[in-house]
């Protein structure tokens, strides 16, 4: 199942950030409540070999901007075979989130959500979740 | 606006130091005033990023003052994090260019190795947005972030990075007041230990204690401060739209064009904040200085060496000549100075307006300053 992410919206230019902020980052206005699908696209993830105190060695670290636009960092517990662009899902393990690689059924789970939200982009979507699924999980 | 002008310039050796930061903060400042012909300047900028956590020292404009019998100098405090240096000549130079004061003394320092160096991480760190921080993000991890998603988006190579720091090593081997003296190989960077995947130990820069200082006036010298432009962006990395560029360097490059009245094919050479060497690359394309995706071929092509067409870090940037926080962004200052008026004397470059960028924070805060010769 895909979790949803707590985030703010700003009234005034839609900027959407996770999580949630009080005030929006480029406007002194006050945010709005708002929730993300936690699935998106990896930015980009490093491993930490010399983690600050209070965290184990190596580190797993990833930037994943979430499906409507916010971007949120994550842990994750291997980075082996992932790459920039790929899609991850997050999850929170008591209270700390983390990313997974997507399985061949979150992914048609995720592509028949998205299908019935916008019918014109399904043959895309038909092809790139395809090419992903033919790939299988060690390209994420 | 009055036209400013650098009477004279003053620093420490960088490296490994034993002496108070008080001690090294006057030795920068009196060899600066010493080289100005002053004795007592109108008014004082200090510039440290954190000496109540490094030294345990607060309140520390006078501090510095006292210390160095300049008790009765109008004196403030500047912090911008890893910039405050830069940040401290800005409020020097804003004073003179108002009129408001004849000759102003700006000096920066840090001292930190004396602490043991994961403590200087996580005291260095806590300039980087705390939620980010929840989750172990430092300087180097955030840095490394940002290097992968240049090598995936951008397609800059480690093999270029690693050029950043094997030609600012040979810079700082001729730099008698640089941290590191030694010269170091292709190899040896592409295979020291990891840091932050991909960025390895000679990816980085070192802690480093130190001082340097300079004297902003009135008066016509031999250099002019032609422009100074500072540009900001959101605490946290999340919240921007671009991994790949740095739109604090953006806005601050084109405030100091702006001012100067020219644009980037004016700079003659540039002292740039490579405090990870990727962070040299992005820097030359955020300023302008070369066009957008060459950085890296110019950087292996030799063009940015001492002896190429646009020399980068001649000091041997933060990478060689270290990087004492709040000395760094004065410390590239006194360096483009040493070079326009033909004191860097086993590294002496041709020229006349030289660029100095400093970035504050995970680029945060950022200073960009040219200086021409008269």
């Amino acid at each position: 199942m895909i979790e949803t992410i707590a985030a703010s919206r700003c009234p005034r230019c839609d900027e959407i950030v996770a999580p949630p902020a009080t005030y929006c980052p480029r406007h002194p206005v006050r945010m709005v409540p708002a929730r993300l699908p936690g699935v998106g696209e990896v930015v980009s993830f490093t491993t930490l070999h010399s983690p600050p105190e209070g965290f184990k060695s190596p580190l797993n670290l990833a930037l994943v901007e979430l499906e409507g636009g916010a971007r949120f960092f994550c842990h994750g517990s291997q980075t082996r075979g992932l790459k920039v662009g790929a899609t991850v899902a997050i999850e929170a393990i008591d209270d700390v989130y983390y990313f997974s690689h997507l399985g061949a059924l979150d992914r048609a789970r995720l592509f028949w959500r998205r299908a019935g939200r916008a019918g014109d982009r399904v043959n895309a979507m038909t092809r790139s979740v395809v090419k992903r699924m033919w790939k299988g999980t060690s390209s994420g | 606006m009055n036209d400013v002008w650098i009477a004279g310039v003053g620093m420490t050796r960088i490296g490994r130091r034993s002496e108070l930061l008080q001690d090294l903060m006057a030795e920068a400042a009196l060899t600066a005033l010493g080289a100005a012909g002053l004795e007592q300047p109108d008014a004082m900028v200090v510039a440290t990023m954190n000496p109540e956590e490094f030294v345990g020292d607060g309140n520390f404009a006078s501090s510095v003052a006292s210390y160095l019998g300049l008790s009765e100098v109008p004196t403030l405090r500047v912090e911008t994090a890893t910039s405050s240096g830069a940040a401290a000549v800005y409020a020097g130079f804003v004073q003179i260019a108002a009129g408001h004061r004849r000759s102003v003394l700006v000096v920066g320092g840090e001292k930190m190795t004396h602490l043991p160096t994961p403590k200087v991480s996580e005291l260095i760190g806590r300039s980087i947005d705390a939620y980010e921080r929840s989750y172990g993000a430092t300087m180097p991890a955030l840095a490394g972030l940002i290097t992968r998603a240049l090598i995936a988006r951008q397609g800059m190579t480690l093999r270029e990075m690693a050029q950043v720091a094997v030609k600012n090593h040979a810079h700082g081997a001729r730099n008698p007041y640089a941290h590191f003296r030694d010269p170091v190989t292709l190899d040896e960077v592409l295979n020291s230990r990891m840091v932050a995947d991909p960025l390895r130990l000679l990816h980085c820069c070192p802690i480093s204690d130190g001082a340097a200082a300079l004297v902003l006036t009135a008066e016509r010298t031999g250099v002019r401060v032609a422009g100074i432009g500072h540009g900001t962006d959101t605490l946290a990395v999340r919240h921007r739209h671009d991994l790949v560029s740095f739109r604090a360097t953006q806005a601050a490059a084109q405030a100091a064009f702006a001012m100067a009245g020219f644009g980037p094919e004016r700079v003659d050479f540039a002292e740039l904040h490579d405090a990870f060497a990727s962070f040299e690359l992005i820097a030359l394309e955020d300023i302008g200085l070369v066009p957008p995706g060459k950085a890296g071929h110019i950087t292996l092509d030799g063009e940015t060496a001492l002896d190429g067409r646009l020399p980068i870090n001649p000091s041997g940037g933060l990478k060689a000549r270290g990087h004492p926080l709040a000395a760094t962004g004065i410390a590239q200052i006194v360096e483009c100075v040493w070079q326009l008026s033909g004191q860097a004397e086993g590294r002496q470059l041709g020229g006349r307006v030289a660029l100095a960028h400093s970035i504050g924070g995970l680029a945060t805060n950022n200073w960009v300053t040219l200086l021409e010769s008269a």
